[in-house]
């Protein structure tokens, strides 16, 4: 046992080591903690202002004006052809999937194995999953023909007298991301439920205490209630690990099922999930470093969260870059004439190269220069330019994957050229600024930093005093058999 | 009254004037969107409610005549169909003649007759019908007949013949008949060396189906010449031997530049511009000497002809001319056909001899797949007198109106202001005339020199008929009927010139018919007096005509083409090579060509067809240049660069084609573009190759010698992207991998 | 297989493109777009390769200068026995026919995905990109027996499925059967050279069945599967001279 009185010089210098360096062994008193979340929630700066207008004039331009448009011309006004009849929407379709997957997915796989440091990072990943969700699933409507008959897909009893074609894969993807994002909502709101309770308890503003006695569900924190919540976490972290790897999965298939030379391939599955959490993760690093640096919680999101999460990087930059050789190897060795084609446009010194070459530039070579050192890792900085680094690059996989694979076929008299139209560029801006939008009002509406997960890890780590030294000790907590 | 809720009173004063608002809204809406039901006895004549019907009617869009029928719904007509009674084309069509429904609903036809203001404003005034006619009446009456003069293209022949009478009657100079088309086709010099060696002016008909080796020399008879649908069929007909146990035919063709007709061939030998009447000569030459030829009445005109030097002259080698020499001279029915540019040099009426001279040589004159001349056209009262003009004749009229010798100037069916080259000076010349109609149902270059535009039917709308110069067996008489009732006001120029000659005492005798129907049935009369068996009878005019209505015309029972019979002692061949103006300065020869799509220009105010790719190139909307690669190497200029092509007589703007199959002193450009006028789909775009051309002709043929310049190519250094349909990085490529089929 | 036109599911319409005929004239295509009330898009279309022909003129060069050649190849609609684009449609815009054992587009099913024309192997299906705009009065040539498609729409060669049902109940109501050569697609009407015929397959006696035994017989990318209706007769031997 130790006490502050008896406490050796030294070792108070080793207690102050531990608990710079973990969060959970670093307590506080609970109620200046959750002072601190809710003033960061509460302030509404002029610098906000400024940003979530800035944000939202975007929006508005990219989603209402620009989609407007096109719905009212036609997809003509994208830069879309034959036969290349898919452009950036898919891109940023998938892409967007993919930036929803380090959220949850993170967090569940963290959650699942007892990874404590995860405790302050998991509100931000999944928010993030259910905000790239949104923007995700606005894609396949704007890049839709017909927009205003997106609800044809939906099985529903209609006077048509027609299901949709459960055999396209189309379907599976719609199937794939509704389920994906009820389950991530379901998943991001759960923990919350404590959270908003606690903002309850602390408002005084009538309106304000309604607004969040609704949210928080009648939250008092009875044994019970606490019981039945991480039951609840327990199953939903288990459920959301297949149903995410199952999405982008799914979403592979959109291309992987086709008999277009280039998407054609057995490894896109896989290959496709290992590049959402890379995408994603990267997303997450930048997002970390985004709500420590506006949000004050320097406290919260430490160099040992950055540290993790870029080992999470690096590991999946060395995933990713397996599966892209060993994708483009087999291509490469099965020497098909279609594929042949496609290679020299994209490669070499094909008019495609340069996106490819800074694919590998921004996917493998930087992100391993950063990663690779704890220096790289905790310097907030440089794991965000590593993180961006990583989704330029999956940004360019995509789009290597959809219009510039559409660009070459079987009939070279029918090869095709695309180049993003400006509507289709200010979509893509818009629906950018709205996944930031979205962050931004958030981290106003709700604690970004799930306080009562902290405070629980810090309950459940303790510094012992083993021999001469101090070492972190965790409280386990078993059933009784 | 309470301070909140609404009393009764205030409910009922709301309704009434809620109400009123809604009657008088209501009214105003219904006043302003009249909604008409439109009775029965309204329709559109010839309509069935809910039911197509077919017109038998002949495709104007060129001259072959082609027979066609024409899909009818609700008065409207839908889709042109091919009439598979019909001789010449057996059902069948070509692109330019389905858009013939875009000349009918043209956006830009004229709706009325129209006055312009001062020649060239394009500010023109609706006037009525009376007003116009009154105005021509009171021109012609008031006119010095000698004074009179008619400009006409590819006018049909029952206008020709009315017309010819009518000026005739009233004593002014005969029509002045020439197309640019036929200029490009070649007809003329065609018909010159028939005459000049077998006696008939008549069209050559090849009998291309029977043949089985083909010498193409430069033709285009399966793009735009002659009678294209009928050759294709023909050529279709050639190949699908093979498919019931006969020999394959093959083609040879040779060319400067390889045409659509050249692609189908089974070898392109690729000659210098000019030298397909030296070809034909070593070809012969080689005949005689290997002993390979079979009827030796041709042989002193190959008198002196050294084929190892024409070799050299050519660009084909001695050894290859010997093989194919052989292959002519050893098949079983061999056929040479002369083509448009053979003929379009200086020498190419000797050029078109020496082809000729190549079937003599083979003995296959009306022989199954060999040479054939066409039917006699030259009917008494179905056809006019008046030889078609020759570019000489043109120059003529032009002088005249110059020199202010034509006080009113009639024009119909042609373009000269775009088609003819500018040193014609046939713009310059109307300035110079005192009144100047048109009957032209659009807008064009040559329109636009007008005083008044009494805009004529669209041929989907007219009467009419066309004998049937070349391209079948028979003697074929192709009737023409409106397939739908006039959209706009517009007038039947037969019609109009019927109703003039009521008017004019001198007219009237010889013109006796009200209208052109009547004039038409008259006509029966006139096929029956032929005696020859036909297709129907023709005793009734009635059921006669009934019939001419429904088949779409009238044709001989039996083929009525004669076997050519060599009329005269033959001399030595002179004067083939062709003669190129532009000195040294000038590197490269100016090789224009009729588009496959466009034609000389007609079809460019049919989207369809700015929108069909050109077949060789698949560019569309624009006008391109062709150069062989290595000559564009050599000039330092890539695909979609702008250059200038500049001859001694013009310069026009062009956008690089490298075209891999040309001859590397040529530069080829399609015709058809570059129209200043014609409505929105030609107006401003591309350009007028026309405008590089001097006025040079066609030794003896007197016709329009377009193969005679050199011109130069400058680099603007502006780019253009040619519009096309096809990828230029995989079709590169594609020539590395091979055909994907 | 549905029960309500069970009389007629043993026609396999076929078509047999010979390429030794074709002179790449262009007929087809515009005979196809006066049927089929096919748009022109104008240049900047073009440009961007939006050509909204149903049927292309493909044009091959072979070999340098002075030996060259051009190939034609027209390319429509195959209409696969197993078409790639069926299944990928998530609406059934796009359904194999069991009456006419084609490929049938039903354009007010269409949503616009465009996973169809990415799954085509032969790049034949064609997007409005935006309306049609048939200026006053060039829509009075539109062909009442055929739907003009607004924006947002796939489509593509049908065969002339209105040709195909006409043929068939007039067939029907005069209680005969349907004579070969009978119905003609408006390319294979127009086709001056007789290089597209069409036909019955199952007829053992049609033109198109004897053509398809052509030793010269062969279908596109064969490899894949797809069993197209189309046939092709390769080109002759260029090689006699």
């Amino acid at each position: 046992m130790s006490s502050e009185a008896t406490m050796h010089p030294d070792l108070a210098h080793v207690e102050q080591e531990l608990k710079a360096a973990d969060l959970l062994l670093d307590r506080r008193p609970r109620e200046e903690m959750n002072y601190e979340v809710m003033r960061a929630m509460e302030r509404i700066s002029l610098t906000w202002l400024i940003v979530a207008f800035f944000l939202g004039g975007l929006v508005f331009l990219g989603l209402v004006l620009a989609w407007g448009y096109q719905i009212k011309w036609g997809l003509g006004v994208a830069g879309i052809n034959r036969p290349v009849f898919w452009g950036v929407y898919i891109a940023n379709f998938v892409f967007w999937i993919g930036i929803s997957h380090a959220g949850t997915l993170i967090s569940a796989i963290l959650r699942s194995v007892g990874a404590e440091w995860r405790r302050p990072i998991t509100r931000a990943a999944e928010a993030m999953t259910v905000f790239a969700l949104m923007v995700a699933g606005m894609y396949p409507l704007i890049h839709m023909g017909r927009t205003w008959r997106f609800y044809w897909m939906l099985p529903y009893p209609n006077q048509r007298l027609l299901w949709p074609n459960f055999r396209s894969p189309l379907m599976w993807d719609m199937m794939a991301i509704l389920t994906y994002l009820t389950g991530s909502l379901i998943f991001l709101y759960l923990p919350l439920i404590p959270d908003l309770a606690m903002v309850r308890d602390h408002s005084s503003a009538k309106l304000r205490k309604k607004l969040f006695n609704i949210l928080s569900l009648g939250w008092r924190g009875t044994e019970a209630e606490w019981k039945h919540l991480h039951v609840a976490m327990a199953i939903f972290t288990f459920i959301i690990i297949p149903v995410a790897a199952s999405v982008h999965t799914i979403v592979s298939w959109d291309f992987a099922m086709s008999n277009v030379p280039g998407w054609k391939s057995t490894i896109f599955g896989p290959y496709f999930v290992v590049g959402a959490i890379y995408s994603g993760v990267g997303a997450l690093a930048v997002v970390l470093v985004m709500v420590r640096k506006f949000m004050g919680f320097e406290y919260y999101l430490r160099e040992q969260h950055l540290d993790n999460i870029g080992k999470i990087m690096l590991t999946m930059t060395f995933f990713w870059t397996y599966f892209w050789f060993n994708g483009y190897l087999t291509e490469w060795y099965g020497a098909e004439t279609a594929l042949d084609f496609l290679r020299e446009f994209m490669t070499y010194t094909g008019p495609a190269a340069p996106l490819f070459y800074a694919m590998l530039i921004t996917n493998i070579i930087i992100p391993i220069a950063i990663l690779w050192s704890r220096a790289g890792r905790t310097t907030p900085w440089m794991i965000s330019l590593a993180g961006i680094s990583i989704n330029i690059g999956m940004y360019l996989e995509r789009y290597i994957i959809v219009p510039v694979t559409l660009s070459r076929n079987r009939f070279p008299f029918s090869w095709g050229h695309y180049v993003p139209s400006p509507v289709e560029i200010l979509i893509s801006i818009g629906s950018l600024s709205m996944f930031i939008l979205l962050y931004v009002l958030l981290s106003r509406i709700v604690p970004l930093i799930s306080v009562w997960e902290v405070q629980e890890g810090q309950v459940m780590h303790v510094i012992r005093r083993v021999g001469r030294t101090l070492v972190p000790g965790v409280i386990q907590w078993h059933k009784a058999e | 009254m309470s301070k909140q809720g609404i009393t009764r009173r205030q409910f009922l004063q709301g309704t009434a004037l809620a109400g009123a608002a809604a009657v008088i809204s209501g009214c105003t809406l219904s006043l302003q969107k009249k909604e008409y039901l439109e009775p029965y006895v309204d329709m559109p004549e010839f309509a069935l409610p809910g039911e197509s019907v077919w017109y038998a009617t002949t495709c104007r869009e060129c001259p072959a005549a082609c027979g066609i029928i024409v899909r009818v719904h609700q008065g409207r007509a839908k889709k042109v169909e091919g009439n598979a009674m019909h001789p010449v084309n057996e059902g069948k069509t070509c692109a330019r003649g389905q858009a013939a429904l875009q000349a009918l609903y043209n956006p830009d036809r004229l709706r009325a007759p129209v006055a312009q203001s001062a020649r060239g404003s394009r500010q023109f005034t609706s006037i009525d019908w009376n007003e116009a006619l009154n105005t021509l009446y009171q021109l012609i009456s008031e006119t010095d007949p000698a004074r009179i003069a008619f400009f006409g293209g590819d006018v049909p022949d029952h206008v020709l013949w009315i017309l010819e009478t009518f000026f005739a009657a009233i004593g002014a100079p005969p029509p002045v008949i020439y197309s640019t088309h036929a200029a490009w086709e070649g007809k003329r010099a065609l018909r010159l060396v028939n005459k000049s060696l077998f006696g008939v002016d008549r069209l050559p008909v090849y009998d291309l189906a029977h043949a089985d080796v083909v010498f193409s020399f430069s033709g285009g008879f399966l793009s735009t010449e002659l009678s294209p649908v009928h050759y294709n069929l023909a050529f279709g007909r050639m190949r699908g031997r093979q498919d019931t146990g006969g020999p394959r035919g093959v083609v040879v063709h040779f060319e400067p530049r390889l045409s659509q007709t050249a692609a189908p061939a089974d070898r392109w030998i690729p000659i210098r511009p000019g030298t397909e009447g030296l070809v034909a000569l070593a070809l012969g030459r080689i005949l005689l000497d290997e002993g390979w030829a079979r009827n030796t009445a041709a042989a002193p005109f190959f008198a002196g002809v050294d084929a190892k030097e024409l070799a050299e002259v050519t660009d084909v080698e001695y050894e290859r001319l010997r093989h194919l020499a052989q292959l002519f001279g050893q098949a079983q029915a061999p056929l040479a056909i002369p083509g448009s540019a053979a003929a379009a040099h200086r020498g190419g009426y000797q050029a078109v001899m020496a082809v000729q001279m190549l079937n003599i040589l083979m003995d296959n004159l009306g022989k199954p797949g060999g040479l054939w001349l066409a039917p006699d056209t030259r009917i008494d009262g179905l056809t006019p007198k008046t030889e078609p003009a020759s570019l000489a004749d043109v120059r003529d009229l032009v002088e005249r109106m110059r020199s202010g010798q034509v006080d009113l100037l009639l024009l119909d069916g042609s373009n000269p202001a775009y088609g003819l080259p500018p040193e014609v000076g046939f713009v310059d010349a109307v300035a110079n005339v005192g009144k100047v109609i048109s009957f032209s149902s659009f807008v064009d270059e040559t329109s636009v020199w007008a005083d008044y535009i009494l805009p004529g039917h669209t041929p989907l709308e007219s009467w009419g008929y066309q004998v049937v110069d070349n391209g079948t067996d028979r003697l074929v008489i192709s009737a023409q009927q409106p397939v739908v009732r006039p959209y706009y006001d517009t007038r039947d120029v037969a019609d109009v010139f019927l109703f003039l000659a009521q008017a004019l005492e001198p007219a009237r005798a010889q013109l006796p018919w009200l209208n052109v129907v009547d004039f038409l049935k008259s006509r029966m009369e006139v096929i029956r007096n032929l005696g020859i068996p036909g297709s129907f009878a023709l005793d009734n005019v009635e059921e006669a005509w009934a019939y001419w209505l429904g088949n779409g015309g009238w044709r001989s029972k039996e083929p009525l083409w004669s076997a050519p019979v060599l009329k005269r002692e033959l001399s030595q061949a002179f004067n083939l090579a062709p003669e190129f103006e532009g000195g040294t300065e000038y590197p490269f020869i100016l090789y224009p060509y009729e588009s496959p799509t466009l034609t000389d220009g007609r079809g460019a105010n049919r989207p369809w067809l700015q929108e069909l790719p050109d077949p060789m190139t698949t560019a569309m909307w624009r006008t391109w240049v062709e150069l062989n690669p290595e000559t564009a190497y050599l000039l330092g200029v890539q695909r979609d660069d702008v250059v200038k092509v500049i001859s001694p007589y013009g310069e026009v703007e062009a956008i690089v084609y490298i075209y891999p199959a040309i001859h590397p002193h040529v530069v080829a450009m399609p015709l058809g573009q570059g129209h200043t006028d014609y409505g929105r789909y030609a107006q401003g775009r591309g350009a007028n190759p026309v405008q590089l051309l001097g006025g040079r002709e066609v030794d003896v043929v007197k016709d329009l010698a377009w193969l005679s310049v050199r011109v130069k190519i400058v680099p603007t250094g502006r780019r253009q992207r040619l519009p096309r349909l096809e990828n230029n990085a995989g079709v590169d490529r594609a020539r590395e991998v091979g055909f994907p089929g | 297989m549905s029960t309500y036109n069970q009389g007629t599911d043993e026609h396999r319409w076929a078509m047999v493109v010979d390429i030794d005929k074709c002179t790449g004239c262009g007929a087809c295509i515009t005979a196809c777009y006066a049927e089929n009330n096919i748009p022109v898009v104008g240049e900047e279309e073009i440009h961007k390769g939006r050509h909204m022909g149903w049927v292309r003129i493909e044009r091959y060069w072979e070999g340098e200068y002075p030996n060259v050649r051009a190939r034609f190849l027209p390319i429509m609609c195959q209409q696969c026995g197993q078409a790639p684009c069926e299944p990928v449609c998530p609406v059934f815009a796009t359904y194999h026919s069991a009456t006419e054992h084609i490929n049938v587009q039903v354009y007010n099913r269409c949503v616009g995905t465009r996973f169809c024309a990415n799954n085509c192997p032969y790049i034949t299906r064609v997007f409005n990109w935006f309306d049609p705009v048939f200026p006053e009065p060039l829509q009075e040539q539109l062909n009442p027996d055929v739907t003009v498609r607004s924006r947002g729409i796939m489509e593509k060669c049908t065969f002339c499925i209105q040709r195909i049902r006409r043929v068939e109940e007039d067939a029907k109501a005069a209680g005969r059967p349907i004579e070969d050569g009978e119905v003609q697609p408006a390319c294979v009407q127009a086709c001056p050279t007789e290089a597209l015929v069409f036909g019955d397959l199952n007829d053992p006696n049609s033109k198109v069945a004897r053509l398809a035994e052509s030793r010269r017989a062969f279908k596109l990318l064969e490899d894949l599967g797809t069993e197209p209706a189309v046939i092709y007769l390769k080109g002759g031997d260029a090689h006699v001279v």
